[in-house]
C-alpha cells in the first residue's frame, strides 16, 4: 500500500513540476491574449494581471489600421494557391517514385528533396532578378509560383512516403485488366491517398502562411502584403506606444493556424514526422 | 539521367521485375508510360532546375561579380567579394553569431526536447499528451508573430519583465533586446522556444517505437531508470537524434525572420546572422555580388548537414517502412 501511495505521490509531484514548466512555457502566448483584451491604460498599470474589463477595442483598431481583411485575403490566397500548385506538381512524381523503377530514381528524388534543406537565401537574388525580368516582381502570381515550386518537395515527400507503404494488389489487378497509368492513378491510387494528400497540402499551406523571406523580398506594396509583413507595422515607432495593438495583431493573425492545428493536430503531427523521417 | 543510354530498364511499372531490356524496348517503355515520364520525372526536374538549381548556381556565379542590381553592368571581380568577406568584421560577427545560434538551438532540441519527451512519455506523469500540446503551440505560429509578441513583451516600457525582475529582488528589469550583450542570446532563446515542439514530437514518436520488451529486460536485469535511459533509450533513439540535429542546424543557418522582426540585427550589428546579413547586403545595400558570396558560404554550411539528412530521407521514402 505505502509503495503505491508513494508512487502516486511521486507521479503527482512530477506532473506538478512539468505543469509549472508548461505553464511558464505557454505564458508569453497567454500574456499576449490577455494584453489584447485590455485597455492601453490597464496594460500600463498592471501589465501582467488579468483584465478587469474585457474590451475588444484593440481588435477593432487593429483590423482598421492594418486593413486586416486585405492581409487575411492575401495570406489565404498565397497559401491556398501556392499549396495547390505544389500539389499539382507533386502528384505525378509521387506516383512515379512510388510505383515505377527507373535509372537514377533515387538520385532524382534526393535532388528534389534538397529544396527542403537549402536556405532560401541561396536562391533569393537570382529569383528576385528573374521575377523583375519577367515583370512578375511585386505581383501575386510571381510570389505564388515560387511558393508552389519550393513547396512541392514537401508534398512529394509526404505523398511518396505514404504511397510506398500502400499495398498494390488492386492496382496490379487493374493493370492486368488493361487500365492505363492515368486510370490507375485517378481511380485507385489517388482516392486511397486522400489522407496523405490532405496532410501534405495542409503542411504546405501552413508553411506558406508563416512564410516571410520570399514575401518581404518579392513584394513591395501594402495591397499585396500577407499577414506576416502586415502585422510588422506595429513594431514601427509610430505605433510602439501601444501594446494592445501588436498583441491583438498576433492573436488574430495566428488564430486560423491554431484552429487548424486543434482540428487536425494528429494528422499534421504525423505529417511532420513523415516529413522529417521518410 | 541517362535515358536510353543505360542498359538498365529506363522506366517500367515496378511489378514487372528488373530484367534488362534492349534499347528499343526501353524507349517503348517511355512511350507507353509517357504521362508518368513527362509529368512524373521531367516536369519536377524542370521545376527544380528553374526555381532551385539554376538560381543557386547563378548565386555562385554572382559571387564572383560586382553588381548593384539596377544597371546591366555586371563586372567580373574574381575573388574580390571573398577577399572582402575575409576582411569584413561584420561578416565574421554574423558567422560567429550563426554558430552560437546553432549551438544554442541544439541545446533546446537535443537536450531540453529530449528530456521533456522522455518525461512526458513516461508513466510517472499524468496528462502527458495534453502537456505536450502546450509545448507544441508555438510551432503553429509564424516566427514573425512570435517576434512581434516577444518584442513588445520584452520592451522595458511594457513593464512585465520589470515586475518579474522586482519580484526576484532586482531594482529593475533588463532591456534584453536593447543591449548588445544580450540581444543575440534573447533571440536564440525565443527561437528555441518557437522550435521546441518539432524535436519533441520527433523524439516522442521515436520513444513509442522502442519495443517495451527491451526496457522490460533491462528492468529484470536490475537496471535503474537512469541506466535504462543510458543503455536502452539513447542508443535506440540515435537515428532520431541525427534527424533532429540536422533539421535544427539547417533551420538555424537560414535564420532570418526573428532577427528581422525583433532587432534588425542590432543594437549595432550585435545580433546579425548570416541569413540576415546576406539579405541586408543584397536588398538594402544592393551589393548583390557580395550578398551572393555570403549566400555561397551559407550554401556550403547547409550542404554539409543536408547531405546526411537527405540521403536518409530519400532512402526511407522510396523503400517504405518506418
Amino acid at each position: 500500500m505505502t509503495v503505491i501511495h508513494r508512487r502516486r505521490l511521486a507521479r503527482l509531484v512530477a506532473t506538478a513540476f512539468v505543469l509549472v514548466f508548461a505553464a511558464a512555457f505557454a505564458y508569453p502566448a497567454l500574456l499576449t491574449l490577455i494584453t489584447s483584451l485590455k485597455s492601453e491604460n490597464a496594460v500600463i498599470d498592471t501589465p501582467l494581471a488579468l483584465p478587469t474589463h474585457v474590451t475588444l477595442t484593440a481588435y477593432a483598431t487593429t483590423w482598421r489600421v492594418l486593413n486586416f481583411g486585405n492581409l487575411l485575403e492575401n495570406s489565404l490566397f498565397y497559401a491556398t494557391a501556392g499549396a495547390a500548385i505544389g500539389f499539382v506538381i507533386a502528384v505525378y512524381p509521387a506516383y512515379a517514385f512510388s510505383r515505377f523503377r527507373f535509372v537514377g530514381a533515387r538520385a532524382i528524388f534526393i535532388l528534389l528533396l534538397t529544396t527542403l534543406m537549402l536556405p532560401q537565401q541561396t536562391a533569393l537574388i537570382p529569383l528576385y532578378h528573374a521575377l523583375t525580368w519577367l515583370g512578375l516582381l511585386n505581383t501575386r502570381l510571381g510570389l505564388v509560383i515560387i511558393h508552389g515550386a519550393w513547396g512541392m518537395p514537401l508534398q512529394l515527400l509526404v505523398l511518396t512516403g505514404f504511397l510506398t507503404n500502400q499495398p498494390r494488389e488492386v492496382e496490379e489487378a487493374a493493370r492486368v485488366d488493361g487500365a492505363t497509368d492515368l486510370q490507375v492513378l485517378r481511380h485507385i491510387v489517388l482516392p486511397l491517398a486522400a489522407p496523405a494528400m490532405v496532410v501534405g497540402f495542409l503542411l504546405n499551406f501552413i508553411g506558406i502562411w508563416k512564410e516571410f523571406i520570399f514575401a518581404v523580398t518579392f513584394l513591395n506594396s501594402d495591397s499585396l502584403y500577407p499577414l506576416t509583413i502586415g502585422i510588422l507595422k506595429f513594431t514601427a515607432n509610430q505605433y510602439f506606444a501601444s501594446f494592445t495593438l501588436p498583441a491583438a495583431a498576433v492573436v488574430i493573425s495566428q488564430l486560423p493556424l491554431i484552429a487548424l492545428f486543434l482540428l487536425a493536430s494528429r494528422w499534421l503531427v504525423s505529417g511532420i514526422y513523415t516529413g522529417a523521417f521518410k | 539521367m541517362q535515358v536510353g543510354l543505360s542498359r538498365e530498364p529506363v522506366l517500367h511499372a515496378a511489378e514487372e521485375g528488373d530484367r534488362r531490356r534492349p534499347l528499343w524496348k526501353q524507349l517503348e517503355e517511355i512511350r507507353r508510360h509517357r504521362l508518368v515520364f513527362g509529368f512524373g520525372i521531367v516536369l519536377p526536374l524542370a521545376v527544380y532546375l528553374v526555381f532551385v538549381g539554376y538560381p543557386i548556381s547563378y548565386t555562385f556565379y554572382l559571387s564572383f561579380q560586382q553588381w548593384n542590381g539596377f544597371s546591366n553592368v555586371v563586372k567580373f571581380v574574381g575573388l574580390a567579394n571573398y577577399r572582402h568577406l575575409i576582411n569584413d568584421s561584420n561578416f565574421w560577427l554574423s558567422f560567429s553569431n550563426t554558430v552560437k545560434w546553432i549551438i544554442g538551438t541544439l541545446f533546446f532540441t537535443d537536450v531540453l526536447a529530449f528530456i521533456l519527451a522522455v518525461v512526458l512519455r513516461s508513466k510517472s506523469i499524468y496528462f502527458g499528451a495534453v502537456l505536450r500540446a502546450f509545448f507544441f503551440l508555438p510551432v503553429t505560429m509564424s516566427l514573425i508573430a512570435i517576434g512581434l509578441m516577444f518584442s513588445f513583451i520584452l520592451t522595458p516600457a511594457f513593464g512585465g519583465v520589470g515586475l518579474i525582475a522586482q519580484a526576484l529582488g532586482f531594482p529593475r528589469g533588463p532591456d534584453l533586446l536593447g543591449q548588445p550583450a544580450t540581444a543575440l542570446y534573447t533571440l536564440i532563446g525565443v527561437f528555441g522556444w518557437s522550435y521546441l515542439g518539432i524535436p519533441l514530437v520527433l523524439f516522442d514518436a521515436g520513444l513509442t517505437q522502442i519495443p517495451e520488451e527491451l526496457n522490460e529486460a533491462a528492468r529484470l536485469e536490475g537496471a535503474t531508470p537512469l541506466q535504462q535511459l543510458r543503455f536502452v533509450t539513447l542508443p535506440m533513439l540515435r537515428p532520431t537524434f541525427v534527424v533532429v540535429t540536422v533539421l535544427a542546424v539547417l533551420e538555424a543557418i537560414r535564420t532570418f525572420d526573428l532577427v528581422y522582426a525583433m532587432t534588425g540585427g542590432g543594437p549595432g550589428h550585435s545580433s546579425d546572422t548570416l541569413g540576415y546579413y546576406m539579405w541586408i547586403q543584397s536588398f538594402d545595400e544592393r551589393h548583390f555580388g557580395y550578398g551572393a558570396a555570403i549566400s555561397t558560404v551559407m550554401l556550403l554550411l547547409s550542404s554539409l548537414f543536408a547531405m546526411v539528412y537527405v540521403r536518409r530521407a530519400g532512402r526511407a521514402a522510396l523503400e517504405g517502412g518506418g
